[in-house]
């Protein structure tokens, strides 16, 4: 669907951090929303947390960065990163252009999502918290 | 957070619909239109305007002001001859710098001086407390000026359409009086871009009555359509006057830092009379400096940012980031830092610490361009 100026696509489980998390059986893929690349603008640099980690939800998993700012990556959801997209250390812009797929951030081998998903949102829920934001 | 309502500027409804805002020194101001990218590459390689009224600028007239002027200010007053300027500093009686400015003489015994908007009331403050022994009179006029920065290698022949005067006159750091469309203005060939390119005082012009600041803005517009002209805002602001080795007050150069280790003693006249700094600063020069602001570039991924820490070696800390960004021009982060004065040399390889990693980076001279192909220096191109 799409919700202002955002895309969010419907069968992804969204955080309120930004991230994405599309789940292919016990393995999802992760990345930052269409809003979060808007607000970024003109991401320059993007750094990933090495292969292999295992992260807990909502612990930080890398950093993105536009021109002026700062900002980090949550692990939407918690398990072990098996693979990231190395595409971005070249072409950080992909984030920009194309936020739900080749913009993608990591692959995680999922550990407990049936809980992490409590804490995610659906793609309804996300559009109606965006709304909130911008009012 | 602030109890203070932002300020605006003239052009602010033009701003809030086309522009992403910020708030700035108590300003409300577009921070990009299009983007930073976009409007840094306009600038280097055509033409950007700025709205740059959030400044503060004070006129100081009477018949002592050359002696008060030279009293506040570090560089020599004296050799200014009317509608010419010159960058400059104010200094503590540590040598600290209060601000740096621009000074434009606009006729014997009148002068203005341009700062920075996060100083406003303190550099009033000051002037006026110093002028008091001078026969010098300090009048802030910043709420009556707008003032637009016009910048890159089209913005001669941008601003040439809608003026009244040969601009091409107005050399590099001298000024002049014209009309822009049937506004009359003050323009200085200055700027914070390291181009070519003026800056446009639209004087008598407050806020409540921006007939003329809009006027003025537009035709720039309108004139520089050819060119592609890019409105920007202070991000791309900010990269171009990094990339050109410009401090910017509050991150590069504070009262804690004094001009000599900020490599700003081109613009301090030791051999002049008594001024405020002079003697803290002949006894620096004296006793030498211990560290020094230097440009560095990353040759490894990795954007330094603010008080990022320099190390030689991944051994020793040797100095920290006072600015950094990721370079539109270089296409790699680039920094100001401050280092050890062993570590200041051309070439030096020195490491940023960037959250936990030791990121390779060179010492290299401002500007970071080559400059024969950007700034205000290059080779003229050919007109067809």
């Amino acid at each position: 669907m799409r919700v202002l100026d955002y895309e969010i696509p419907d069968k992804l489980h969204y955080s309120k951090e930004h991230e994405w998390v599309r789940v292919e059986g016990k393995q999802a893929v992760v990345g930052i929303t269409d809003y979060a690349q808007k607000q970024l603008h003109e991401i320059v640099y993007v750094e990933v947390t090495k292969v292999g980690t295992n992260i807990d939800q909502f612990q930080i998993m890398g950093t993105v960065e536009s021109v002026k700012s700062v900002s980090d990556i949550f692990a939407p959801a918690s398990g072990k990163i098996v693979e990231v997209n190395n595409e971005l250390s070249d072409s950080p812009e992909l984030l920009n252009e194309d936020p739900y797929d080749r913009g993608w951030i990591a692959k995680v081998n999922l550990t407990n999502f049936d809980k992490d998903l409590k804490k995610l949102m659906s793609a309804q829920e996300y559009a109606r918290y965006i709304e909130s934001l911008e009012e | 957070m602030s109890e203070k309502p932002l300020q605006r500027t003239h052009l602010y409804r033009y701003h809030k619909r086309t522009a992403k805002m910020t708030q700035f020194a108590g300003f409300e101001m577009p921070l990009w239109y299009k983007g930073i990218i976009p409007e840094h590459l306009a600038v280097r390689n055509s033409v950007g305007i700025f709205d740059i009224t959030h400044m503060g600028r004070a006129v100081i007239t009477g018949s002592k002001n050359e002696a008060f002027l030279n009293y506040v200010t570090t560089n020599d007053v004296a050799a200014l001859t009317p509608l010419s300027a010159h960058y400059s500093l104010m200094c503590n009686e540590n040598g600290g710098i209060k601000d740096d400015l621009i000074l434009s003489k606009l006729e014997q015994e009148k002068f203005l001086m341009v700062y920075n908007a996060a100083n406003r009331q303190k550099n009033y403050q000051w002037l006026i407390q110093n002028a008091k022994t001078f026969n010098a009179k300090v009048e802030d006029v910043s709420d009556n000026i707008a003032m637009f920065a016009v910048q890159g290698p089209k913005a001669q022949q941008t601003l040439q359409k809608i003026a009244n005067t040969d601009l091409s006159k107005i050399e590099r750091f001298k000024c002049g009086w014209t009309k822009l469309t049937d506004v009359d203005v003050f323009l200085s060939r200055t700027g914070y871009t390291g181009e070519d390119g003026f800056e446009v005082f639209v004087w008598n012009t407050p806020l409540k009555d921006p007939a003329n600041a809009e006027k003025v803005w537009n035709a720039t517009l309108e004139a520089g359509e050819s060119f592609e002209i890019q409105p920007c805002g202070l991000g791309a602001r900010d990269t171009l006057r990094l990339e050109a080795g410009m401090c910017l007050y509050g991150n590069d150069i504070t009262e804690d830092t004094n001009p000599l280790e900020a490599g700003l003693g081109f613009v301090v006249k030791l051999q002049k009379e008594a001024f405020l700094g002079k003697e803290a600063l002949l006894r620096q020069k004296m006793e030498g400096i211990k560290r020094k602001r230097v440009g560095l570039k990353m040759l490894e991924k990795g954007i330094p940012r603010p008080q990022h820490e320099v190390w030689k070696d991944s051994l020793e800390k040797v100095g920290y980031v006072t600015s950094g960004t990721f370079s539109p021009i270089l296409h790699c982060g680039i920094a100001m830092a401050y280092v050890s004065v062993q570590y200041m040399t051309e070439g030096e390889n020195l490491n940023v610490k960037i959250r936990d990693k030791f990121i390779k980076a060179e010492v290299v001279k401002f500007p970071f361009y080559d400059t024969t192909k950007y700034g205000y220096g290059r080779q003229k191109q050919c007109a067809y």
